[in-house]
């Protein structure tokens, strides 16, 4: 099972407004979080950025499955995204270009050094719905 | 900004409370943004807006109201788990905590409710607009994105972390005592 990203939802994704995750651990407690940025890897697949070790990096790696929603304030829309983590990285272009705009977010947020990229976590996507104002 | 630091990371044991301590019952009240999350039998977790939220007279449980797009699984959740987890930001100095608890109640929301979802939607506003100066004069298109609760569901503070940004979020802060 997998789904495709619309092409409208990549500015929505670099909107800079941040970002909500669930995850649920192998015991079934679930954590929500807000993060910086989902990065747009392609069609079928994004990244989030593992920074400190948290309850959402371990709870992926022991259940892959997470909701995201990405906030369209302007339009009152909400992009609800079913992902599945697949992988991560620590090197290459997906990674450099995750570590560039990490740190021109924490410089623009006054945050600027405190965080550094430990790996690029890759997640397929299942599924997207929009949820907007009825 | 007063961030909340009961314990060490490395203390241990956490304090145990009898109810929500003195300094995240103010937070509550100045914070402007809320999101939860709920899980159903498979693990799959779900995430539901929180348009407002309010301590209830326990001190030991947090009414989240919800908008009806958010709504699907809330039922679902009271009756398989009850599993839930609250994350509550304060914009500006990303200071931010996550309550989890097990689920109590769910009931349409009220005129009451309403009131307080109205509040916690201008602490929105006014946090983004002081966040962002090119969103002044845009108060109402913020406002509105913080939809009109449906239900108003309860549940029971187990455990509380620290979620600001930074090195030491996911920090145990403390329990409170299980229901007797």
């Amino acid at each position: 099972m997998s789904a495709r990203l619309p092409d409208e939802i990549r500015p929505v994704m670099e909107n800079g407004v941040p970002v909500v995750i669930a995850t649920c651990s192998k015991d079934g407690i679930p954590n929500v979080s807000i993060v910086s940025e989902v990065f747009y890897v392609d069609p079928a697949t994004i990244a989030l950025s593992f920074q400190f070790f948290s309850k959402t990096i371990k709870n992926v790696r022991e259940n892959p499955r997470a909701s995201i929603i990405l906030n369209d304030i302007p339009a009152g829309r909400r992009w609800v995204l079913r992902v599945e983590y697949d992988h991560s990285e620590t090197e290459g272009p997906i990674f450099d270009a995750m570590d560039l705009q990490i740190e021109a977010i924490a410089s623009a947020t006054g945050m600027s050094g405190i965080f550094k990229l430990r790996s690029a976590d890759l997640y397929r996507v299942l599924g997207v719905e929009t949820i907007a104002r009825s | 900004m007063a961030i909340l630091r009961l314990v060490s990371p490395v203390r241990s044991p956490e304090p145990v409370a009898r109810v929500l301590p003195g300094v995240l019952v103010q937070f509550l009240d100045r914070a402007s943004v809320a999101v939860a999350c709920t899980r159903d039998r498979d693990l799959v977790p779900r995430i539901h807006y929180v348009s407002g939220w309010q301590l209830d007279a326990d001190q030991k449980s947090i009414w989240c109201f919800i908008p009806k797009e958010f709504t699907p699984g809330l039922q679902e959740s009271l009756d398989d788990n009850r599993q839930f987890a609250l994350t509550v930001e304060h914009i500006g100095p990303h200071e931010t905590y996550q309550f989890k608890g097990t689920g109590v109640s769910l009931r349409p929301a009220t005129d009451h409710d309403a009131a307080v979802v109205a509040r916690c939607r201008g602490r929105f506003a006014s946090a983004l607009i002081a966040l962002q100066a090119k969103l002044a004069g845009k108060s109402a298109v913020l406002e509105r994105y913080i939809l009109d609760p449906a239900v108003a569901f309860r549940f029971a503070v187990r455990e509380i972390y620290l979620q600001t940004p930074g090195p030491g979020a996911g920090t145990l802060l403390a329990k409170l005592e299980e229901p007797a």
